[in-house]
């Protein structure tokens, strides 16, 4: 696992800006990434709690598996869904090729 | 006094006595927004047509004395992150302009149920993300007790309009701290109830094991009226709590004589301003002469809880945030080549850089490699947390604490630098990490600025925090504070 302290590096968040498919300027890069690295530096105190035997805390429910009858309820009418579509045909959603 | 400066309880009985109608009230406070509403920029839409139907209708209700509600006939304003069918709701942000729902958060439902009259959606942070309103993706709101003050965040309009008599009470929303920290800085109550006490069905999410509905109030009375309209289980939201909802105002009045109230000494953070210490300080004073006792207590793990929160709350937010890719709704960038590249362009175009910022930090504390070190320490902190309250509640029935270390600040003082607005949120954060409700009830002024008092207890425990907040509201003439601009506006 590499050492959160080392620096968040420019390449770093232009990689994550596209995992998150987030289009990203040269200038923000380095104006994230210095923001960032001032971020990570304030939240590495996180490491000064001992947490060797604590577990994790995902959710704070009290239920857990919360499960309803299997019976089939009216849906919203399709054309109240795609009212705010930017682009449609018909009753879809119009996209893009995905590749060119 | 004129009738948008009133309580929901004053102007209910006054209602119900029939000495004024739904229309007359909601006019009022339609002549208010029309007279402030450019000052504070507390709302992004006012449904002034959908207010005025609704009045007329409430006032039917009130005639015939059918099916009369607490919240009949009175006006409230809607944080933007709620979405009411057909009435546009953006979260604040650009990538949603336009968007009309095509249904209702079910908060909305209920009050719609109550006979509730509508005035608008109120301004906020993009996304909730923000302790000053400033990351509104249209504008930012201004606090309407000095105008070139912050109103905090993120539920800064709806704080705004509360505060300035531009609605008689408000729902917001609070990831950490966005329903408490602006009703501290804006003098008025804000109530962050349990996770899972009230519904999250339609509420635009942000982080969706913190995000949680609550009311924002001109006093402690009206906070009982509105959560108890909003609380309890919804078939629609899974992570809505089936416990019972108690009758709020029953107990409301029951006092502190014989309680226990904790100090948490952590809570008395760097950087506190005198003026908000010594203003708490008097408060927990003046609730011990009441009749509680009150000890100081240790939550040993406060110092972690900003990071563990600046770690939770972008990643789930990373992730919810997901969808906003331009095909569903919202907005589409033009030009774009093939797919990916329109979900890129998109986001770039429709986010603001806060959200951004935090987009790119949430991913990066999931993606590979860092996930341990980050994602999964946070989480573990987080039972740290819970167990840091659940230890002090052993020994007390609620904790005292400033809400906010500082009153209101200028416009533009933080905005350069994220990590100094992220410690606004420093006292409020825990309750969020640690399932526990907390009320945020005005303690004083400062230079004619507010200052809050938050009461934290313990999770689905809300009627102790009412009725300890009422108890020292009630001790004092602070519930008779308005602000400025409420009280020339009605000179």
């Amino acid at each position: 696992m590499p050492e959160p302290e080392s620096e968040l590096s420019s390449r770093e968040v232009e990689h994550v800006a596209r995992l998150a498919r987030l289009g990203i300027t040269p200038e923000e890069v380095v104006r994230y990434r210095d923001q960032l690295r001032h971020i990570l530096t304030a939240i590495d105190a996180l490491k000064r709690a001992d947490t060797s035997r604590v577990p994790a805390t995902a959710h704070p429910l009290e239920e857990r598996n919360v499960m309803r009858e299997d019976k089939p309820e009216p849906s919203l009418p399709a054309e109240d869904v795609l009212k705010n579509a930017p682009s449609r045909e018909g009753p879809y959603f119009k996209v893009k090729a995905i590749q060119e | 006094m004129s009738l948008f400066q009133k309580t929901i309880r004053e102007l209910h009985q006054m209602l119900v006595d029939n000495e004024i109608s739904s229309v007359e009230l909601t006019e009022s406070v339609l002549d208010q927004i029309a007279a402030v509403g450019e000052k504070t920029k507390a709302y992004l839409v006012v449904t002034r047509e959908l207010a005025l139907r609704q009045a007329k209708a409430a006032d039917e209700r009130l005639r015939a004395k059918r099916d009369v509600k607490p919240l009949t006939g009175i006006p409230i304003a809607l944080k933007d992150v709620l979405c009411v069918r057909d009435v546009v709701s953006t979260a604040g942000s650009k990538i949603l302009k336009g968007f009309s729902p095509p249904y209702s958060a079910t908060v909305v439902e209920r009050l719609e149920a109550e006979g509730a009259v509508f005035l608008g959606k109120t301004n906020c942070d993009e996304f909730a993300m923000g302790s000053s309103n400033e990351n509104s993706g249209y504008r930012p709101v201004h606090n309407p007790w000095a105008l070139d003050r912050v109103p905090g965040g993120s539920s800064g309009g709806s704080a705004a309009a509360v505060a300035s008599g531009e609605a008689i009470g408000a729902l917001g929303s609070d990831t950490g701290g966005s329903i408490r920290q602006p009703a501290a800085l804006t003098g008025i109550v804000g109530f962050k109830p349990t996770y899972g006490r009230v519904s999250r069905y339609g509420l635009i999410a942000f982080a969706s094991s913190l995000d949680q509905i609550g009311p924002m109030t001109r006093d402690v009375a009206d906070s009982a009226v509105l959560l108890q309209a909003i609380a309890g289980h919804d078939p629609r939201d899974s992570t809505s709590s089936p416990r019972p909802v108690p009758d709020y105002l029953s107990t409301l009045r029951d006092g502190v004589k014989g309680m226990r109230l904790g100090v948490p000494k952590e809570y008395f953070v760097a950087g506190m301003e005198p003026a908000v210490e010594q203003a708490v300080r008097d408060a927990i004073r003046l609730l011990e002469q009441q009749g509680a006792s009150i000890e100081e207590v240790s939550l040993p793990h406060s110092d972690v809880a900003l990071p563990a929160y600046y770690i939770i709350a972008p990643a789930e937010a990373s992730s919810n945030l997901a969808r906003y890719d331009g095909v569903r709704y919202g907005y589409q960038a033009e030009g774009a080549k093939n797919l990916i590249e329109e979900y890129m362009l998109t986001r770039q175009q429709g986010f603001g850089p806060e959200v951004k910022r935090r987009i790119v930090l949430g991913t990066y504390a999931l993606s590979s490699g860092y996930y341990d070190a980050y994602y999964l320490q946070a989480q573990k902190v987080r039972t740290l947390i819970i167990d840091d309250f659940r230890r002090a509640f052993e020994k007390v029935d609620a904790l005292l604490g400033a809400t906010s270390p500082t009153v209101a600040f200028p416009l533009g003082a933080k905005t350069q630098d994220p990590v100094a607005m992220y410690l606004n949120d420093i006292i409020t954060i825990p309750a969020n990490l640690g399932n526990v409700c907390g009320i945020s009830v005005p303690c004083g002024l400062a230079d004619g600025l507010p200052i809050g008092l938050q009461v934290i207890a313990p999770g689905f425990r809300e009627e102790i925090a009412l009725q300890v907040a009422y108890a020292f509201e009630a001790a004092t003439d602070l519930r008779k504070l308005q602000s400025p601009l409420m009280r020339a506006a009605a000179a």
